[in-house]
């Protein structure tokens, strides 16, 4: 029985064994402290990350709480605010040597934030039921945006810097086509009725998309539009030829069976007024496009000289209740934007049924790879494929699917980098400097996909090799900035890593370690 | 050519032959690992795989674990390089002497591939060095063993053709190993052979000098002597006649070894044929004005003002014996009271060896100052399992710019020991180490041939001195790694891992080497040792200030008339070194600031050059004491570039291990070198602070915490001289994208600037004013040199850099070994 120490940490006092480090007293009192090199008996006493730092007894200097030991009568700051910066500051500076993207380019630069890579495995996969589930996730009109989406995703495809982009939209449409052919069409299931109602103004790509995730968590919604048919400018702003109205109408189908109910021809501030509308439903959603064509004054709500005011973190407009999004609150008309902005509203209006209605909209939190070399680019090209298992592609859509690098991360959900980062407000481009890690990727027999640029050098799978007596194991290389873990003599990893492979792939406090299978299972919004 | 070609059989029945007798030398231990791989790599001049892959299966060590520590520290390579190593030296003195174009120059005239470091013939193989340690003779270049000071970019052909066509081999210490008592009845000739002066010739002097002796049959003895610490004088030979006048000369050429021979020692037999011609001419050369005239080598009158300038005010503690002692002679350094302190120490009490030492008030060198008597008390009181401790002598000199161990170690071997050798038996360690760096082979030569003779004369040993103190000492190379001066990392670079610092506590006098109580004390802290134990206390505690007693070693370098090896007593204020010891910045430049403490240390402004040396007043000053390196900086030296050079330093010295360190130093290195490139914005200055702020509280170890305060005292002393980068001006004409070469009017347009351009941005135009091409010109300053006319300036932000008149015209280079 070992003696007792006591300290307090943050003004709370704890008793611990003697020998215990800071992070287990703070563990006992439950407060969080974050932890990347750390690994409970296997890489205990040799700090790295300083993610841990806390501050003992006040002084000028941090120590990590992972390796520092309790002395008694210790006094430990943890959860302050000098404390929380220094830690920011060390995964920001982590993130400036960290080559990846939590999130791809494609996805990041798509207004409707379509889960892209995640799309492409499952149709390079031939999961095109998967496929379009993901999509409608987020984009409710793939058959009218695979034709006249302007297709940003593409233009950041980093392929496109090698050997041209691989093409999304095609992707995405062939996705759309085949559902549409499908003898059932796939329609999300509802949640169980609410008994909100909300009366959507705009038949147009904003408002039909609220509609349809709206209607998927169960509220009732009522779309009101002038023109006699839904649509909006997807209708009245295309030829046939480029938008077939039978896709359009066949995507509209898909959301009315989901329980729209459609009021044509109804004008706000003519047939029906704001306030009624506040008065007889529990949420208005304004989706009534460009301003050009709206009388200001018949909305009732604040506006500027062109678009109607809203709150950036949440949508609403003046009045409370009220939310605007799409061509109402923009410049210019984008149907991808609008599409998006459907998905954000019906957040908005959640959250402002749920009473939380303060920060809905986010930036998503990513890492972010700089510009690459053409040698670098050309790595990333030969990692194509290489993440998913073996299969002839045949469609026109699978061999483009087949193209993708899958530069997105296949474990963001598991790395500790991109949860405490973004758990600490840590902004990744901070300390961005001109030195960083190469891009490499690395596929090992086994599965195993080693992203030296994604390593922050904590050390833990020398370590897990080392414990595990691995004949060849791995070792740190060089020193200094330039440290990189590598295998003996370049060696393959699966050389290195023959016993523990599994175990160093499951503690990589990054995606610096990755199964390939885990691709097929990386969704990330 | 050189005779010792490397080893080329790669064969695995080859190396198998060469490495089992290594492994029985070496032992097989992971404390073997480098003194392994050092074995290898001598052999081989690299670290074969098969050679890495048979150590690994023949001593059970990981393959992992050699790699690791093979790629940590600098001094080993893994693929194959030249026959010659060529290390062009970066420390701060040589940085501010222009070591970059030096590096350019050289890579240029030898044609260096653009991505590669070794010349098309496989001749040599360019490297780049934190610091030899020769400060004073900057910029300098070590060849292998032979080390070429002062050099320009137009000596760089004379130095690589002396190199390969007069080499001969290196001497060794048993070579000059003499009984030098048998052989003076006629008299004694002193020539100081450290490094330093050994790099400027003294050692082909020496050699020039014996052979005169013998040729003569005089009964005069030769002798090697340590440092003598007026590096601006070497090489220095002093002549004691028996019965006549001391005389030194300073600057001597080995062909005239044999004219001060004559001339103090003439044999009856030759007198007669001293005609006049020969007197006069001996007369007129040894006329100092004459002979300083004519060949620049001067008697030197130890009673003229410069000299007692320079040894004025010092006072030889560490130091004591200068110039007088043989490094490797135990019989003089034994009557020179040498082991009496040891003698002293082991007849009293521990504890009382202690109390005195914390009586003197002795603080650490190695530059923190932490009390010494309290860690050796620390260390007493600490108990080991097994009853093993350990005593550690800190020789892992790495800061440029500092030399000061390697010359403790080299002059004064003996006395390192016996301080060495006194603390362990105050502390009750038997056993002891003497970490020395890998650049200063000429130490670790001394300190084993001193380590062998004290065994033979049973000093070492049982019973040492007829106590029953018994002491084992054994000499650790270093291989390169300037964080192993950091006492956790030096501890596991001897036990044969990377250098990593560890987390304190536990402190090493608790659990350091193999988890044994083991003491950590810098070399010129254990040099002062013996003196306080044979003076006692109150004599050291007499000298200095109230909180920083005794003396303090420094190596005065950079722009500064007298450079070298001063100690001095604590308390001296720094103009005093700087003014009065140093003869103040040659060329009538003005004094800018003084870098002290190397990088860990900062830059005090000349307006602050009142403050005394004392570790708390450096301290307030932004600075510290550190080992002992002063650099002097002039007008021509920007401290936006000095503060670039440190990050620089401490960005690739860095061991890796933590975030802030590894990664701040570089993105605090990356702002400095935007802002010397021109490209520095005003948020910089932010970001550089709060990176210093943040590597400053969260790094593990000394480098890291330390890391800042050359930006920081910059920052505090010269934020003007960042604010005018930011503006796009470089004030002291020195960083290169922010400078341009202009050709003025008074150009006689004679091309020599257009001939000697490496680049040909000038164009030869007979008797016209010559015009530089920007888009060309490299900054190699080698124009503005060469120009005659002193018509080439440099512009900076529109502005004349005026600070850049003409530098003086530098003393020749090449002299090393005969």
């Amino acid at each position: 029985m070992s003696k007792l120490i006591s300290l307090t940490i943050d003004g709370q006092p704890v008793e611990v064994p003697e020998g215990s480090t800071v992070l287990a007293a703070a563990q006992k009192l439950g407060i969080v402290i974050p932890t990347l090199c750390f690994l409970a008996g296997v890489k205990e006493n040799h700090p790295s990350c300083m993610a841990c730092v806390v501050r003992v007894n006040g002084e000028a200097r941090l120590v990590p709480s992972c390796s520092t030991k309790v002395t008694a009568g210790m006094s430990v700051a943890s959860e302050t605010v000098e404390v929380k910066a220094a830690r920011k500051a060390a995964m920001e500076l982590l993130f400036s040597d960290h080559l990846g993207d939590c999130i791809s380019v494609c996805q990041r630069v798509c207004p409707a934030r379509m889960q892209i890579p995640a799309v492409i495995r499952l149709v390079a996969a031939g999961q095109m039921r998967e496929a379009i589930a993901l999509v409608k996730e987020n984009v409710v009109f793939p058959g009218v945006l695979g034709r006249i989406c302007r297709a940003p995703c593409q233009q950041g495809c980093r392929r496109s810097k090698y050997d041209g982009a691989v093409a999304i939209q095609l992707i995405e449409r062939e996705v759309a086509n085949q559902d549409s052919a499908a003898q059932e069409p796939y329609v999300p299931t509802c949640q169980p009725a609410t008994g909100k109602r909300i009366a959507i103004i705009g038949a147009g790509a904003t408002g039909l998309s609220a509609a349809f995730f709206l209607l998927k968590s169960g509220h009732a919604c009522v779309v009101f539009d002038d023109h006699a048919e839904p649509g909006g400018q997807m209708r009245h702003g295309f030829s046939e030829a480029e938008l077939p109205r039978a896709v359009l109408d066949a995507e509209i189908a898909l959301i009315q069976r989901m329980g729209l109910e459609f009021r044509p021809g109804t004008r706000l501030g003519h047939d029906v007024r704001l306030a009624e509308l506040r008065e007889q439903f529990d949420a208005v959603v304004l989706a009534v496009g460009s301003m050009q064509k709206t009388d200001p004054a018949a909305l009732g709500v604040e506006t500027t000289t062109r678009t109607i005011r809203i709150e950036a973190a949440n949508f609403q407009t003046s009045v409370r209740g009220v939310f605007a999004g799409g061509s109402a609150i923009r410049s210019n008309y984008d149907p991808a934007r609008s599409v998006g902005d459907g998905r954000i509203l019906a957040e908005c209006v959640e959250a402002f049924f749920a009473g939380k209605p303060m920060q809905v909209v986010r930036q998503p939190f990513t890492s972010t790879i700089p510009k690459l070399t053409t040698e670098e680019y050309q790595q990333l090209a030969q990692g194509a494929n290489a993440t998913l298992s073996v299969r002839e592609l045949i469609t026109e859509a699978e061999t483009a699917a087949g193209r993708c690098c899958h530069c997105d991360c296949r474990s963001a959900n598991h790395c500790k980098l991109h949860h405490y980062g973004e758990l600490y407000g840590a902004d990744p481009k901070a300390f961005a400097g001109e030195h960083r890690r190469r891009f490499e990727f690395i596929r090992q027999p086994g599965g195993v996909i080693f992203e030296p640029g994604k390593c922050i050098s904590c050390g833990i799978c020398v370590e897990l090799a080392n414990q595990a007596q691995e004949p060849l194991g791995l070792t740190f290389v060089g020193r200094g900035f330039d440290v990189r873990i590598g295998v003996p003599l370049n060696q393959p990893l699966a050389e290195g890593l023959q016993r523990v492979g599994e175990q160093c792939v499951k503690h990589c406090p990054t995606s610096a370690l990755t199964f390939a299978e885990d691709a097929r299972n990386a969704v990330k919004g | 050519m050189a005779t010792d070609a490397p080893q080329t059989d790669l064969t695995p029945e080859a190396i198998t032959r060469f490495l089992e007798p290594l492994l029985v030398r070496t032992g097989r231990g992971q404390e073997a690992t480098i003194p392994i791989l050092q074995g290898i790599q001598h052999e081989y001049r690299h670290l074969p795989e098969e050679a890495l892959r048979q150590a690994s299966q023949r001593t059970g060590l990981r393959l992992a674990d050699l790699i690791g520590v093979a790629t940590f520290y600098h001094q080993f390579r893994l693929r194959e390089v030249g026959r010659h190593s060529l290390r062009v030296c970066h420390g701060t003195a040589c940085h501010v002497q222009g070591s970059e174009n030096i590096h350019a120059a050289i890579n240029r005239q030898l044609h260096i591939p653009e991505n590669g470091d070794t010349t098309p013939d496989q001749t040599f193989t360019v490297e780049q060095v934190a610091c030899l340690g020769c400060c004073t003779l900057a910029p300098a270049v070590q060849i292998d063993e032979t080390t070429y000071g002062h050099l320009t970019a137009d000596t760089i052909g004379a130095m690589v053709s002396d190199f390969l066509g007069n080499r001969q081999q290196a001497l060794t210490d048993v070579d000059l190993i003499q009984h030098h008592q048998d052989h003076r009845r006629q008299g004694e000739i002193r020539v100081g052979l450290g490094s330093c002066c050994m790099a400027k010739g003294s050692d082909a002097l020496f050699h020039s000098l014996r052979r005169t002796v013998k040729n003569f049959s005089l009964e005069v003895a030769v002798k090697r002597v340590g440092c003598v610490g007026m590096c601006h004088q070497t090489p220095i030979v002093e002549v004691r006649p028996a019965g006549g006048a001391t005389a030194f000369y300073s600057k001597v050429g080995p062909a005239e070894a044999e004219r001060i021979v004559r001339r103090h020692f003439p044999p009856p037999s030759l007198r007669r044929q001293l005609t006049g011609w020969f007197n006069r001419t001996l007369e007129g050369w040894v006329n100092p004005e004459a002979a300083a005239r004519k060949n620049g080598h001067a008697a030197l009158d130890f009673n003229g003002k410069p000299v007692t300038s320079f040894l004025g005010r010092q006072v030889r503690i560490a130091t004591e014996g200068f110039g007088e002692m043989d490094p490797l002679d135990l019989d003089e350094y034994i009557s020179q009271k040498g082991f009496v302190a040891l003698g002293k120490a082991l007849s009293s009490h521990p504890e009382a060896n202690i109390a005195a030492i914390t009586a003197s008030g002795l603080r650490g060198r190695g530059g923190a100052g932490f009390p010494t008597g309290v860690k050796w008390a620390r260390m007493r009181a600490s108990v080991a399992v097994d009853g093993l401790k350990y005593v550690i002598v800190n020789g892992d000199e790495g800061d440029p710019g500092a030399f000061m161990n390697r010359m403790l170690m080299e002059s004064f071997p003996f006395r390192v020991i016996e301080g060495m050798m006194i603390a362990a038996a105050s502390v009750g360690a038997a056993e002891g180490f003497i970490y020395v760096r890998a650049e200063y082979p000429r130490a670790v030569s001394r300190l084993r041939e001193a380590i062998q003779l004290l065994k033979a004369r049973g000093f070492l040993g049982a019973k040492v001195m007829g106590s029953s103190f018994q002491f084992r000492v054994r000499v650790f190379e270093g291989a390169g790694a300037f964080v192993c001066g950091e006492e956790t990392a030096l501890i596991q670079s001897i036990e044969g891992h990377r250098g990593i610092p560890q987390l304190r506590p536990p402190y090493p006098v608790e659990r350091g080497l193999w988890d044994r109580p083991t003491l950590i004390n810098n070399v010129e802290t254990l040099s002062l040792v013996p003196w306080i134990i044979r003076h006692g206390p109150e004599a050291f505690a007499q000298l200095g200030t109230e909180k920083s007693k005794g003396t303090k070693v420094f190596a005065l370098a950079g722009k500064v008339d007298r450079t070298g090896l001063i100690e001095v007593p604590m308390g001296i204020s720094l103009r005093e070194i700087i003014e009065d010891i140093g003869g103040g910045v040659p060329g009538g430049k003005r004094f800018k600031a003084v870098q002290i403490g190397g990088p860990s240390g900062g830059c005090i402004p000349a307006a602050l050059s009142e403050i005394p040396v004392d570790f708390e007043a450096l301290a307030a000053a932004g600075a510290i004491m550190g080992s002992g390196g002063l650099i002097v900086l002039d007008e021509d030296d920007c401290m936006v570039d000095v503060a670039r050079y440190f990050m620089s330093f401490l960005q690739k010295e860095s061991c890796g291990e933590c975030t802030f360190c590894r990664i701040g130093t570089m993105r605090m290195f990356e702002i400095l070198d935007r802002l010397c490139s021109g490209k520095g914005v005003a948020a910089d200055l932010d970001e550089l602070r709060q990176l210093a702020g943040l590597t400053a509280q969260g790094s593990i170890c000394g480098l890291g915490r330390t890391a800042a305060n050359p930006v920081l005292s910059t920052l505090r002393h010269f934020l003007d001289e960042y604010e005018a980068h930011i503006a796009g001006r470089c004030p002291a004409g020195k960083c290169k994208g922010l400078i341009q070469y202009v050709v003025q009017d008074h150009c006689t347009g004679c091309t020599i600037c257009a001939q000697r351009c490496p680049v040909g941005a000038i164009a030869a135009t007979p008797y016209q004013r010559h015009e530089i091409d920007a888009a060309l010109c490299t900054r190699c300053d080698v124009c503005r040199v060469e120009c005659p006319e002193n018509a080439v300036a440099i512009v900076s932000g529109g502005q004349p850099c005026t600070g850049h008149s003409r530098k003086e015209p530098r003393p020749q280079p090449l002299a090393h070994h005969e």
